[in-house]
């Protein structure tokens, strides 16, 4: 079969594929929640949680283990502490929605 | 209220004045926590008599990718949202990030979005090696974004030269598992066998058939693992490294990405279509380049400032 290379941007699936959680990412909660922008100003600084690169070649993995080897598995932290934290930061960013909507409303 | 904020070049407003204040103050609040209550209560009173909303509505940054690069740079008007804007660079010693001007708001990842982000991409990438950024990271100020790049500097400017000059491409591998079934039956005899059982057995062919799948899946399974290595292998010399995502459906052996150098490329390119000819039963999807998705993770996250 003769194979044609398309360019990354013809594909849907494919850039979803990596647009959404690779890269650079900055935890969700601060994506989604507007107020939580101002955060890196005002109250907040900003942490390198991790740093992956991936510059060794992947041995051949079949349908059993499809996901990759080297460093996949310490590419996230603990979740239930994340979880905690986002609930909290969650909580925190509520109670600052809500007092700049009364300021602002004024 | 030492900083101004530094604006791209725009048509100037009747109503900007008072948002551009407003963002000013906003941009002085940096510090401790106390200046900041104080300032605040200032800002939030600028900012309520003036038609803030739709102001405010302009001046969110959102940001494609880091690059290395000491010179503003300019990238046509290809960014994000209703009238495509300008994209452009914030820079912070030698790195920058190329962002184009938005409102602050959270972007859906429609097609239209996710496409433009991706082709912002594709044009910085052709003469700069970039450290793509994931979808929908959107900023308030210039301000902030330098204050991104400060504090990752050191992670950035690593990653920015391990990438150097180096590309993504991406292999997806298909079979017509049918076909394959089809091989299998001509080639292995016991499995051969057992067709001929169930199909001329009398009475419950149960078991047989159980056998019979059984040795169908591992069969598949020997012989998708044999493609897929014989692949890799076959890339080996002509990448720099390789990961293996999960194939997606049932009729995909293998969905992996490559680190390809810009000299290599076109040694990658004749490889991947030399493979492409020796396995003809195979459909191969392959694009790029790409930015590093698959070979970059940075996850950064906010810490509370004492």
């Amino acid at each position: 079969m003769a194979v044609e290379r398309a360019p990354g941007g013809t594909s849907l699936i494919d850039v979803l594929d990596r647009v959404l959680d690779k890269g650079i990412v900055i935890d969700a909660w601060v994506r989604v929640s507007l107020v939580g922008i101002d955060l890196i100003t005002v109250e907040a600084r900003v942490v390198v949680a991790s740093i992956d690169t991936y510059l060794k070649y992947s041995e051949a993995v079949g349908q059993v283990a499809p996901i990759s080897r080297p460093g996949a598995v310490s590419e996230l932290p603990s979740s239930p502490d994340l979880t905690a934290e986002n609930e909290s930061l969650r909580a925190q960013l509520a109670a600052r929605k809500r007092r700049k909507r009364r300021t602002t409303e004024e | 209220m030492a900083k101004s904020v530094k604006k791209p070049a725009k048509p100037a407003r009747a109503s900007k004045s008072a948002g551009t204040t407003a963002r000013k103050a906003d941009s002085g609040r940096r510090g401790s926590a106390t200046a900041t209550a104080i300032s605040r209560s200032k800002l939030e009173r600028v900012r309520v008599p003036s038609a803030g909303r739709r102001d405010d509505a302009t001046e969110g940054k959102y940001v494609y990718c880091v690059i290395r690069s000491e010179q503003p740079l300019s990238f046509g008007p290809l960014g994000l949202g209703a009238e495509p804007s300008e994209v452009y660079t914030v820079h912070y010693r030698d790195i920058a990030a190329v962002v184009s001007n938005t409102p602050i708001v959270v972007q859906d990842p429609t097609r239209e979005n996710v496409l433009r982000h991706q082709q912002v991409n594709e044009t910085v990438m052709q003469k700069h090696t970039v450290i793509p950024m994931s979808f929908g990271t959107v900023f308030k100020t210039n301000d902030d974004i330098m204050e991104l790049l400060r504090s990752a500097y050191d992670a950035f400017s690593d990653v920015l030269k391990k990438m150097q000059e180096k590309f993504e491409f991406g292999l997806k591998v298909l079979w017509d598992r049918d076909h394959i079934v089809r091989e299998i039956e001509e080639e292995d005899e016991d499995i051969r066998r057992l067709k001929g059982e169930i199909s001329t057995q009398k009475g419950s062919t149960y078991f047989a058939r159980m056998q019979y799948g059984r040795l169908i899946d591992a069969a598949l399974q020997a012989r998708s693992e044999r493609y897929v290595a014989e692949i890799f292998d076959a890339l080996r010399s002509v990448s720099v490294a390789s990961r293996s995502n999960k194939p997606i459906g049932d009729r995909m052996i293998m969905n992996a990405a490559f680190l390809v150098s810009r000299d290599m490329e076109q040694a990658f390119d004749a490889r991947v279509k030399e493979i492409g000819q020796q396995y003809d039963k195979l459909t191969f999807k392959y694009t790029g380049p790409w930015p590093p998705y698959n070979f970059v993770n940075i996850r950064l996250k906010l810490e509370r400032a004492h």
